[in-house]
């Protein structure tokens, strides 16, 4: 377990690497009288690192302000959207899943891999944009941001009403994109283990359906599906960029892309931090998770 | 009958070769056949572009901004013709101030009857007339309590007038635009309010422009006549849509200069206005879908040239690491690793923000195949590596070795050929990850760049919600790209299936 977490990290740890001397190169000129940029990148490393022990992330050249104000109001934005649709989507796909596979080759079935390979093969950017389309056309939706304008003077049940109410968009669009995957992911892998000798064996003991299902294959099957959760959550800072830009909502993906774009060297460094925290939290939860469902696992 | 059939199953197993086998398994995939065939389409489309594109991608028509697909019309004054587009314009009502494309009507032939009852023809193009124009004076009143009052009188001259606008005005002499938006009255308060001394805006009951036509100016063999008297038939100009049509040159296959086109407009006079946009036009009135043609020829090969980059390097890396082993495999897989560990968009990204935006396209295209294939290259290396591991166990490879090839020739010649079924699977079915990557590049304006096309980039135009309401057509690029993609899941699947040894018999 452990293992996988040290694994993951050095990963971006070097990625800080990679960025750091490539940047400065182009900032140095710019820069160097303003922010002191004249030393060697190692050094500004190191005291960029020095200073993260002491609890900063540094300074964001472009807005001035320190990155750790910067990133923490984003990455509320940035859960609420993916994570609701992170949720959303992973109910709906293991539960559509499991019953494409159970109707295995059914018109249910057909009608559903249609509609997983469809939005599998439309790019997420398009998705919202078509989304977008939707709501300015009907004008049920808002089009654009996280907040009404009036939004400082609504009560908090208001408020909660409103950013609910901007979410649906970019939640559906967000979602759609990934539920298809997980659908056609869960099918493969309980199809693959309803094949399997134990459940041909369970069958022939008589026993019922349900238990068949739900207790030796489904257990079996979800395996490699909590692996992939792992994955999920470590993207969930990042994995919205497109969507957020799309509907212009305040999150992590597009901070990144705009200081990315500006070189704004900490705050992309920041970023880069929270994401490997992410990647290691992700691996983390994904093998906690597994040691819980499967005991094999756990004993070894 | 069964038995019939079973005896020409087993026949066909016996006697055909390897490969007929396959692609009898891949022709029973019939959605697999159908995405060939779209992909064969799309292909051909990037391929001859210069053919099947009415317009040059990059040729602007500033007064068509936005313009909708163009309506062909079958019919001539109720009667049936061969297919024709009108001249469209970008007009803006002068009192309500909404913009509309409305079709424009240039009178081609025109009987007059004059004063003294006596009737003439005029025809372009016949006796020396060479083009008309018309005197119109326009009249604007306003409503007050119940009385019109002539506010403006201002004379004017035009070539044409506008369908479902004021055409009336050649028909039956005068055109009347009545109205009471809120728009026009504020606008007729604020230049009059003195002069008739009004308070309020809502004293204007309504607005009113009427033209009157005025005198027709024919200009024959260069001198010009004035005619007073009634329009009483006429017809308009038309520019017939055809097959087949001579315009822009274009070079076919990058070289060879070529000036047919699929279709088009025959447009003889050169009318600005003319232009047939199937799937309208963009904010600088290019023609969506010359547009698209041209781009698919980047969003098409970018998935293949970058997919062979990619193969080469997971072939190289991958079947280096997995024969040799040892201090290079840990070195090379853990590199591997670091690349994998970070979601791809946010690699491709940083990638791309390290290199300098401001390129000329070409070496944008040549940058993003790399940015791409640099980023594909880990995972598909891991899997040789994993194959080159099993596939070095096997005796051939050991006979190989012990005849004393040497290390590249066993490795090229006996172990990597042995990869090539994983291989065209996942080609297929990665090449859409880099059309949506340099998609989504694109979009985000790190890709290609105006003037050049690109699937990605013609879907940024409709970034903008007001933009993307006024003109809808601004998403089939999209549509496209969903197409594409779509298609080569269909056929990769289809050929896993066909090169499935399971599935052969």
């Amino acid at each position: 377990m452990i293992f996988t977490i040290m694994y993951a990290a050095p990963g971006d740890f070097l990625d800080q690497y990679r960025i750091d001397p490539s940047v400065s190169p182009e900032l140095l000129k710019a820069l160097e009288r303003e922010y002191g940029l004249d030393k060697s990148p190692v050094i500004q490393y190191l005291s960029w690192l020095k200073g993260l022990f002491k609890g900063s992330l540094g300074y964001s050249f472009t807005y001035r302000r320190p990155v750790s104000e910067l990133i923490w109001e984003r990455v509320a934005a940035t859960l609420i959207l993916s994570s609701i649709s992170l949720a959303a989507s992973w109910i709906l796909g293991i539960l559509l899943g499991i019953f494409s596979a159970l109707k295995k080759y059914s018109f249910a079935d057909k009608l559903l891999t249609t509609i997983a390979f469809g939005f599998i093969a439309i790019p997420s950017f398009f998705l919202g944009l078509l989304l977008l389309y939707f709501a300015a056309k009907t004008g049920w939706f808002p089009v654009s941001g996280m907040k009404s304008v009036q939004y400082a003077s609504f009560t908090t049940w208001q408020r909660f009403k409103d950013i609910s109410w901007h979410l649906i968009l970019p939640a559906t669009a967000l979602g759609l994109g990934s539920f298809a995957g997980l659908m056609r992911y869960m099918r493969g892998s309980l199809l693959d283990v309803l094949n399997e000798d134990y459940v041909v064996f369970a069958r022939a003991k008589g026993m019922p359906e349900r238990v068949v299902i739900y207790k030796h294959a489904l257990r079996n099957a979800i395996n490699p599906m909590i692996t992939f959760l792992g994955y999920s959550i470590s993207g969930l800072l990042g994995g919205a960029l497109f969507i957020e830009n799309v509907f212009g909502w305040p999150g992590m993906g597009r901070l990144i892309y705009q200081a990315l774009l500006q070189q704004d060297m900490y705050l992309v460094m920041a970023s880069g931090l929270i994401s490997a925290l992410m990647l290691v939290a992700g691996n983390l939860i994904a093998d906690i998770l597994l040691a819980l469902v499967d005991p094999r696992v756990r004993f070894s | 009958m069964d038995k019939k059939s079973n005896q020409k199953m087993d026949f066909e197993e016996k006697y055909l070769t390897r490969t007929q086998l396959i692609l009898r398994a891949f022709f029973k995939h019939r959605l697999g056949v159908i995405a060939l065939v779209v992909l064969v389409l799309l292909y051909t489309l990037a391929l001859f572009a210069d053919f099947f594109a009415p317009y040059d991608p990059i040729d602007q028509s500033l007064k068509h901004t936005y313009c909708p697909p163009t309506e062909v019309h079958r019919t001539y004054k109720g009667e049936k013709t061969k297919a024709y587009v009108l001249p469209i314009i970008s007009f803006v009502d002068k009192l309500t101030y909404q913009r509309s494309f409305r079709e424009m009507l240039f009178p081609r032939r025109l009987v007059i009857e004059k004063a003294d009852g006596s009737q003439a023809v005029y025809e372009i193009g016949a006796d020396g007339v060479e083009n008309f124009k018309f005197m119109i004076t326009s009249t604007e009143q306003i409503k007050i309590a119940g009385e019109w009052k002539t506010v403006k009188r201002t004379p004017k001259t035009t070539e044409y007038f506008l369908f479902g606008y004021n055409e009336d005005t050649l028909t039956k002499g005068e055109f009347v635009n009545i109205t009471q938006s809120a728009v026009a009255r504020e606008m007729y308060f604020k230049k009059y309010k003195d002069k008739y001394n009004l308070q309020r805006e809502q004293e204007i009951e309504s607005v009113l422009v009427k033209d009157v036509l005025d005198t027709i100016i024919v200009k024959r063999n260069g001198k010009f006549e004035m005619l007073k008297g009634k329009v009483i038939d006429y017809d308009y100009k038309t520019y017939p849509v055809k097959w087949f049509v001579k315009s822009w040159t274009g070079k076919l296959f990058w070289i060879f200069p070529m000036n047919i086109h699929l279709y088009g407009v025959e447009n003889p006079d050169n009318n600005p206005y003319v232009r047939f946009y199937i799937m309208g036009s963009d904010l600088y009135g290019r023609d969506v879908w010359s547009r698209i043609v041209f781009a698919s020829r980047i969003s098409l090969s970018i998935g293949i040239i970058g997919m062979a980059i990619t193969f080469v390097l997971a072939l190289f890396f991958g079947g280096i690491s997995g024969y040799y082993g040892g201090l290079i495999d840990e070195g090379l897989m853990r590199f591997a690793e670091i690349i994998m560990s970070v979601p791809s968009f946010y690699l491709l990204i940083m990638l791309r923000a390290m290199l300098p935006l401001d390129l000329p396209s070409t070496e944008i295209y040549i940058l993003l195949v790399f940015i791409l294939s640099f980023i594909g290259w880990a995972g598909t290396s891991r899997v040789i590596r994993g194959m080159v591991l099993s596939i070095r166990q096997r005796e051939f490879v050991e006979a190989a070795v012990a005849i004393g090839l040497p290390n590249r020739t066993v490795l090229w010649k006996h172990v990597l050929p042995n990869t090539a079924t994983y291989l065209i699977v996942a080609a297929t079915l990665r090449i859409p990850g880099y059309i949506l990557g340099e998609a989504g590049l694109s979009y985000l304006g790190l890709g290609i760049r105006e003037p050049s096309a690109s699937w990605g980039l013609m879907l940024a135009q409709a970034q903008d919600v007001y933009v993307m309401t006024k003109a809808p057509w601004l998403l089939i690029p999209g549509v496209f790209i969903f197409v594409t993609v779509l298609a080569f899941n269909f056929v990769g699947d289809a050929i896993r299936d066909a090169l499935d040894p399971r599935s052969l018999g």
